[in-house]
């Protein structure tokens, strides 16, 4: 059973003056979330990633499509529904007067927790999320990453099976960022919980994600796993060669070579498929007295998978 | 909603309010200052114009009732407020909760707050101007403090829903609207000396009803028959009426996007 399961979502906003200035957010968005998956939502700004996520989260209301979460419509079931899910923004904001245990615990209230499962609660979710030092920091004088670590504890007040996570790490300190992500992976191994995340960051998709949607000018254009990613975008497989003579330009000629370069006396040849072109390429360097020192073949990177795709 | 759950949530607010006013220096300004500087004002206006003693009762009447709804109605402001000032908005619409505890939570804190105000008004007023609140009966008192907490409530959510409707554009609303009301209920004068389109204003008004029917305790014929009843009919109407509104805002805003601009 899928935990989202979207279908032609169009959400477009109207501003300025007699509303004429109309921005198409999204133009028919059509996606299926498994249970239990972390799922990520990648795309340049002003992709629709966030609009998405709010529609799912019933922060929006969609203007078409039907949207169904965890067997819920998200119009008509909304109450209900946000008693099972949570959110956390990358750039999330609480009030400045409040200290950070009683930012969770205002939030852990509107779900209905008091007394000693209140305090139980904020005291694991203090501890999950390491803030231990900080439980009575008024949040104005926390910094940008324990921010972010309060507004992952507080997305957990209700225990949530579906979590959206809105560029959780957007402008940590890389060990912070990995600590983050460590977490969120723990979250899902050890609660079952569903996530579904947008980021910019494809080394964080690619180590997080069963599944990515690449999102651009309000559509999906592409989804699978990274690997899938990789194939359907058909950017082709990279070959390293450390060469004597180091430069064999003429082989950017040969079937199935899609470019050819040359930097710090490495020579790097796209194809079309590594296994398939291997064996030829060296057989015509052996035929042309070129020795290869040394050979690598790669995947593409999944960014580069999103360079071709925001293309 | 179980009705522990829905006392959690209205707690969760009224904490949070709490919370907030102890700790912000603006708040000191709001329960003390003004108040005082209003009473103090109009208090030395009335020895100024020789007013006897029901006259400056009048008049005190309506600057005490000004300062303790001013401070409650802006308190069910900030339910709103905070989370615009602080971009947090999305966070509370996000959970399972109702407008009812959002005002609810914040109203008690104004009731609290407007009932300091008012005993420190009063207090001073019976040391520097001999007016005496306790004059009209501990039970008229009590049913006109109802009555001007209850108009607070009412123009607290319809703030509320105009900052919803069209975000921090309205911020000034806050400040501004429960002086219309107040223009309008007849704060210094009888609605009688209002002109004709004005009065008919001040009849769809609670707080009118309240501040007649209290002032008929210090010697002024009342205006309207049954004043307390009518007041308190009203309040019901537009309190129904404001959080119904406020509802339609909400659902508009998560139509429009409106309640993610006010979030971070």
């Amino acid at each position: 059973m899928s935990a989202i399961d979207a279908r032609d979502v169009v959400k477009t906003f109207r501003a300025g003056w007699m509303r004429r200035r109309v921005t198409h957010a999204l133009r028919g968005v059509t996606l299926r979330v498994p249970r239990g998956a972390i799922f990520g939502l990648l795309g340049p700004n002003g992709a629709g990633k966030t609009t998405l996520l709010s529609i799912l989260a019933t922060l929006l209301t969609p203007d078409r499509g039907t949207v169904t979460v965890l067997g819920h419509d998200v119009v008509r079931d909304a109450t209900v529904l946000r008693h099972r899910l949570n959110m956390a923004t990358g750039n999330a904001s609480f009030l400045w007067s409040l200290r950070a245990e009683e930012i969770v615990a205002f939030y852990a209230r509107l779900y209905g927790l008091y007394g000693r499962r209140l305090s139980q609660r904020v005291d694991d979710l203090i501890e999950l999320c390491e803030l231990g030092a900080y439980r009575r920091v008024l949040y104005n004088e926390l910094s940008t990453g324990i921010k972010q670590r309060l507004a992952l504890a507080k997305s957990l007040v209700n225990d949530p099976e579906l979590l959206f996570l809105d560029e959780p790490t957007l402008g940590l300190d890389p060990d912070v960022s990995v600590r983050v992500r460590r977490r969120i992976g723990d979250l899902r191994r050890e609660r079952g919980m569903t996530i579904v995340l947008t980021t910019h960051y494809m080394r964080e998709a690619e180590e997080l994600c069963d599944e990515i949607a690449f999102i651009k000018g309000g559509l999906i254009l592409a989804g699978g796993t990274a690997a899938e990613l990789k194939r359907q975008i058909a950017i082709g497989d990279v070959i390293v060669f450390r060469l004597d003579p180091p430069t064999a330009a003429w082989i950017a000629e040969l079937p199935g070579v899609l470019r050819y370069a040359e930097s710090d006396g490495r020579v790097e040849c796209v194809v079309d498929d590594a296994d398939k072109r291997l064996p030829a390429l060296l057989e015509a360097l052996h035929a042309e007295g070129v020795v290869v020192r040394d050979v690598r073949v790669s995947e593409p990177e999944l960014e580069e998978v999103f360079v071709e795709l925001a293309r | 909603m179980s009705w522990r759950a829905e006392l959690v949530a209205v707690w969760a607010f009224a904490l949070r309010s709490l919370l907030m006013a102890s700790r912000n220096v603006f708040f000191f300004f709001e329960l003390l200052f003004w108040p005082v500087v209003g009473v103090l004002s109009i208090g030395l206006m009335t020895k100024f114009l020789h007013l006897d003693a029901p006259q400056t009762s009048f008049v005190l009447i309506g600057t005490i009732a000004l300062s303790a709804i001013q401070v409650c109605e802006l308190e069910v402001s900030y339910a709103v407020l905070y989370d615009v000032w602080s971009k947090s908005m999305k966070h509370q619409f996000l959970a399972p909760i109702g407008v009812r505890h959002l005002t609810t939570g914040s109203w008690v804190v104004g009731v609290i707050r407007g009932l300091l105000v008012f005993v420190l008004l009063a207090a001073l007023s019976r040391w520097a101007f001999g007016f005496d609140v306790l004059a009209a009966g501990a039970g008229n008192l009590a049913l006109f403090l109802l009555g001007c907490f209850l108009t607070g409530w009412v123009i607290g959510v319809a703030v509320c829903t105009l900052i919803m409707q069209f975000g921090t554009r309205a911020e000034a609303s806050a400040w501004a609207s429960v002086n219309l009301v107040l223009v309008l209920a007849g704060i210094y004068y009888p609605v009688s000396v209002l002109p004709e389109p004005a009065a008919a204003l001040a009849a769809a008004v609670p707080l009118t009803y309240f501040l007649d029917a209290y002032r008929a305790h210090y010697g002024f014929a009342s205006e309207f028959p049954h004043a307390v009843t009518t007041g308190l009919a009203l309040s019901a109407a537009y309190l129904a009426l404001s959080h119904w509104w406020l509802v339609v805002a909400i659902q508009r805003a998560r139509r429009t996007g409106q309640l993610l601009k006010m979030s971070g």
